[in-house]
């Protein structure tokens, strides 16, 4: 995962007023928490959080006030309508330091014809070094009909990475579409049309 | 159609158009969704009307998931009635959409087949609307 660096400045305004201030100079307000220390509040440039967001568990190396401080995003709020970035909650973290995150989870390739790949779980939650965490891991499909089952053991996680979930839970499965259901019939008469040929030719011998 | 199976009461206040959605803003189950920006009492009939625009034009493949329900009921009096002698029959059922809301999902299907079909879907809906894709950020 690529590493962002951004300058933060220090918070000394709080409340709706304040933070409205700041957006409209196009900075977010945030807080940074962890490792028990009181948490700092900060302001980040707008458009740069907007783009660094756009990746799950980024991992910022911010710059504040002139120190250097490595954080995680931890959750971020947006206004719905407007998609602007109200607030970010940011974690500190250590170098070499185990975190528990959620990864997405990407399909790669596709099912057979009639039936779609039907994603139970999203995400995929991991135990991870901070420094090295994947921006996604993939679910491979290989044609694959309806009835396949992946299981979270079947996901290949990158290495030192641990998954915080059960072996045999359904990750994705293949499912038949309403069109599949439809065709499931033509393709048995298919197959039974040169039977019931074979069989009235029998008759007319 | 969807219909409540059964309610406390058969007749309600008309519910509150004011204010954002708090919850169901994010493509939750699928690849792609339709996210209102204006509030609107959509009925059941619209609500079926868009299910169907959507499955016929993606030729009922894929996976289709609708994320609202219709439990308000909205009364109406007669035409040509005085005023008084109680609340009117119910007449519709609606469901109260605030903007942000997602309305529907779909996925299994190509990002210009979904996006054709969700539009099809806008079109039978009271509302203006945005197709938004589910997001892998934290934002």
């Amino acid at each position: 995962m690529a590493d962002n660096k951004l300058v933060a400045e220090v918070r000394t305004n709080f409340g709706k007023g304040a933070a409205r201030k700041f957006r409209a100079a196009g900075k977010t307000p945030a807080v940074i928490y962890g490792h028990g220390s009181d948490p700092r509040h900060i302001t980040l440039p707008a458009h740069e959080i907007a783009l660094v967001l756009r990746h799950k568990n980024a991992l910022i190396d911010l710059d504040i006030a002139g120190t250097p401080q490595l954080v995680l995003v931890k959750s971020a709020t947006k206004d719905v309508v407007t998609q602007v970035i109200e607030h970010v909650d940011l974690m500190e973290i250590k170098k070499g330091e185990r975190v528990h995150v959620e990864v997405p989870v990407h399909v790669i390739g596709e099912s057979l014809s009639g039936t779609t790949i039907d994603l139970e779980h999203k995400t995929l939650k991991l135990e991870v070094d901070a420094t090295a965490i994947p921006e996604y891991v993939e679910a491979i499909f290989n044609k694959e009909g309806a009835g396949f089952h992946l299981l979270a053991k079947d996901i290949k996680i990158p290495a030192g990475a641990t998954l915080d979930l059960a072996p045999d839970e359904l990750v994705a499965s293949v499912v038949i579409t309403a069109a599949g259901k439809n065709e499931e019939p033509v393709a048995v008469a298919a197959e039974a049309a040169p039977e019931a040929a074979k069989a009235s030719d029998a008759k007319a011998e | 159609m969807l219909i409540p199976r059964k309610v406390k009461h058969r007749k309600q206040h008309h519910p509150k158009r004011s204010g954002a959605a708090s919850g169901g803003t994010a493509v939750s189950f699928g690849e792609w969704g339709i996210q209102a920006l204006t509030p609107a009492y959509v009925t059941n009939r619209q609500i079926e009307a868009a299910r169907i625009a959507m499955t016929r034009h993606i030729k009922r493949g894929g996976k289709v998931w609708i994320n609202i329900f219709p439990d308000r009921p909205l009364t109406k009096k007669p035409a040509e009635t005085r005023m008084g002698s109680g609340k009117g029959s119910p007449e519709w059922w609606i469901a109260n959409i605030k903007p942000g809301r997602v309305l529907f999902e779909v996925s299994g299907v190509t990002e210009a087949l979904a996006k054709e079909a969700l539009t099809r879907a806008i079109h039978k809906l009271p509302l203006k609307a945005r197709i938004i894709k589910r997001s892998e950020g934290d934002a």
